[in-house]
């Protein structure tokens, strides 16, 4: 008889899972339900964990991608900037001019270089005395004749319009973004620094820094930012046929002291440990926050299976299997997890983007459609995943002392 | 019909420097389907004697001898096992789980079990409609009068056919008259069903019915007929 109940039971448990699964998950919904306050406090608190994994982790990351975007322009190439330029990716962000004659001596001088093109890069531009906290808005002066060089086989969007062609007229291109922001389309005549622009073309590109620039002639540049001073920040030197960067470099820099001649692979060590401690913080911060939401949800569910020990002695009198009670708990601490996740994930990507649009003063409609390329959708789903794991390991320890709940006990404890 | 026997059965608890022996060498037996009645007062050892034939606790000494199985060569599992086939319980306190309706209450043993969900449905409707709560199926625990809950516990005890039902003071909480509707019911069901009840109480109403009564005092067992 015993034996027969044995082959049932077992029989029984294989081909009824299923169904076994789904009544389990109503039952924990109303287990959960039945103290609406507690449960969405938690839920909240795992939301706002979350919350802050997506928004910060989005937008380091898109930081990073940027400033890792920056080496995909002048690939190939070495850049020569002054010593005193303050840089990230070697692309002058304060200081460091000198004079563009520099790159013909250094053409005519050094056997190595084929092509050496002088760039003017200025951030932050203003216009319309609009003043910003972090630079978003750039400018670019580059010789017409070397566009190439520097931007690749960037092609303008819908192949409207044209490159600048001459120097010194007042032709520009733009990136797309600064084109939706401010309106601003082919033909439109726009005011940079006081000078007036032609917008010749918009540049179709997914870089975030040819995106967010307004391309012109060197001259132009060089007129609007520095009244005709033949200055330049950046010359790009591009080695001859066999010649490494690094041959470059080193020949640069013997010949001209007053400047750093750097390779890409300068480029990126130089941005490396900067990088690094980004992740670093990163992950130490998703690591505490992780570890916070999973204290919450094993303290909350620890008092709630300490309210409810009559009910998980009950089960174990009736004979429910040990794993009947563990998947009931663990499954209420998952349920918790994936509402607080959803949540979370919602609410993280719209600080993300409300943080996009405050750093950059972009406005925030602008954010809405690329809001799955700020918090990338594989990144949604990694957090979303380590958000429920988390809650489920939240549970064991409660799942634990639901199984050990003996009737004997409980009799006794409270009558 | 399920033989149940104990041998020497022995509970102890050490309560700080002293020894309580909750239940004191007994020798019980069912190998029959009785109505079996254990008369004792409050803390005589009632409730830890059930537990230990419910094989929901483990002696201190001695054996239950479960179908000429001794019990303590038993697993976790196969304990359970016996629990959720064999052995129906009723609570003093009830015990239904409040965020399940009476009918998912009754049910829940029956999908432990692995009955098939029409299977689980039409044997808890009835099994409801046989204690007299068939208009009651979706209500909550909350949503009803104690002697009705007690009912449901009843339903809920007989979803997997148990051969014996073993109800520890089922009518402590309730009112007189409900006592005896409760009572009756459990009466009913070990005739009708041929399922044996063990009933523990310190109620002595319960000696005229009884076929077998034993009084239980300071954990000792004794057959009064
Ligand atoms: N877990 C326990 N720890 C210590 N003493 C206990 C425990 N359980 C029961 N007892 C003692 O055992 C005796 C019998 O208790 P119990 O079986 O609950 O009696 P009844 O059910 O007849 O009222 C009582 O004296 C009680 O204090
Ligand atoms: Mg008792």
């Amino acid at each position: 008889m015993l034996y027969l109940s044995e082959c049932l039971y077992n029989y029984h448990l294989r081909n009824s899972r299923r169904r076994f699964t789904t009544r389990l998950l109503t039952f924990c919904f109303r287990n959960l339900f039945r103290r609406k306050a507690r449960t969405a406090l938690c839920v909240l608190g795992v939301a706002l964990a979350t919350t802050f994994v997506i928004a910060v982790g989005s937008t380091t990351m898109r930081y990073t991608t940027v400033i890792k975007e920056m080496n995909v322009l002048f690939s190939g190439q070495v850049m020569v900037v002054s010593k005193d330029a303050i840089v990230i990716q070697a692309i002058p962000i304060a200081g460091g001019l000198f004079q563009e004659s520099l790159a013909e001596d250094i053409k005519e001088n050094i056997k190595e270089v084929e092509k050496a093109v002088p760039v003017l890069f200025i951030t932050p531009i203003r216009f319309e005395e609009m003043i910003q906290l972090v630079p978003v808005n750039f400018s670019m002066g580059i010789p017409v004749e070397d566009w190439q060089l520097i931007i690749g086989p960037t092609p303008l969007k819908g192949g409207v319009g044209h490159f600048p062609t001459n120097e010194s007229n007042s032709e520009v291109v733009i990136g797309a973004s600064l084109a939706d922001q401010y309106n601003w389309t082919v033909g439109k005549e726009i005011m940079v620094n006081g000078h007036k622009l032609n917008v010749t073309g918009v540049l179709d590109t997914k870089l975030a820094l040819l995106n967010r620039c307004i391309l012109m002639p060197l001259r132009l540049a060089q007129e609007i930012y520095y009244s005709k001073s033949k200055s330049v920040n950046i010359i790009s030197v591009k080695p001859v046929q066999g010649c490494s960067q690094e041959e470059l470099a080193d020949a640069i820099e013997q010949q001209v002291e007053y400047v750093n001649a750097l390779t890409e692979d300068e480029r990126n060590d130089m941005i490396q440990p900067v990088l690094a401690q980004v992740e670093t913080w990163n992950l130490g911060i998703q690591t505490v926050i992780f570890i916070m939401s999973l204290i919450l949800v094993m303290t909350v569910t620890i008092m709630s299976i300490s309210e409810r020990r009559r009910d998980f002695a009950t089960l174990d009198a009736i004979g429910a299997p040990l794993s009947y009670v563990f998947r009931l708990v663990i499954l209420e601490t998952s349920l918790i997890g994936v509402l607080g996740g959803i949540l979370g994930i919602v609410f993280g990507s719209l600080t993300a983007i409300v943080l996009s649009s405050l750093y950059t003063n972009i406005p925030l409609a602008q954010f809405f459609p690329t809001i799955l390329e700020i918090v990338p959708p594989i990144y949604m789903i990694e957090i979303f995943l380590a958000v429920v794991v988390v809650c489920c390991i939240g549970g064991i320890i409660p799942a634990i002392n639901a199984t050990r709940t003996r009737i004997a006990e409980i009799l006794r404890t409270e009558y | 019909m399920m033989k149940i026997k104990t041998v020497d059965l022995t509970k102890t608890y050490r309560v700080g420097p002293s020894r309580i022996i909750a239940v004191d060498k007994v020798n019980f037996e069912v190998n029959k389907v009785t109505f079996t009645a254990i008369v004792g007062l409050s803390g005589s050892g009632k409730s830890t004697l059930l537990n230990l034939i419910g094989l929901n606790d483990c002696p201190t000494s001695g054996k239950i001898f479960i179908e000429n199985t001794d019990t303590s060569l038993l697993s976790d599992r196969e304990r359970r096992k016996i629990r959720l086939f064999h052995i129906g319980f009723v609570f003093q306190t009830f015990n239904l789980l409040p965020t399940l309706s009476a009918l998912e209450n009754v049910e829940l043993s029956m999908s432990l079990a692995g009955k098939s969900q029409k299977e689980q449905r039409e044997k808890a409707v009835r099994l409801l409609e046989n204690v007299g709560l068939g208009d009651r199926l979706s209500h909550r625990p909350r949503e009803l009068s104690i002697g009705e809950m007690q009912r449901v516990a009843i339903a809920r005890a007989l979803a997997n056919d148990p051969e014996v039902i073993i109800a520890d003071e089922p009518t402590g909480e309730l009112d007189s008259k409900t006592a005896k509707e409760i009572i009756g019911l459990l009466f009913d069901i070990n005739r009708n069903h041929k399922t044996t009840v063990i009933i523990a109480t310190h109620d002595e109403k319960i000696v005229e019915i009884a076929d077998m009564l034993y009084t239980i005092r300071d954990g000792k067992l004794k057959l009064e007929h």
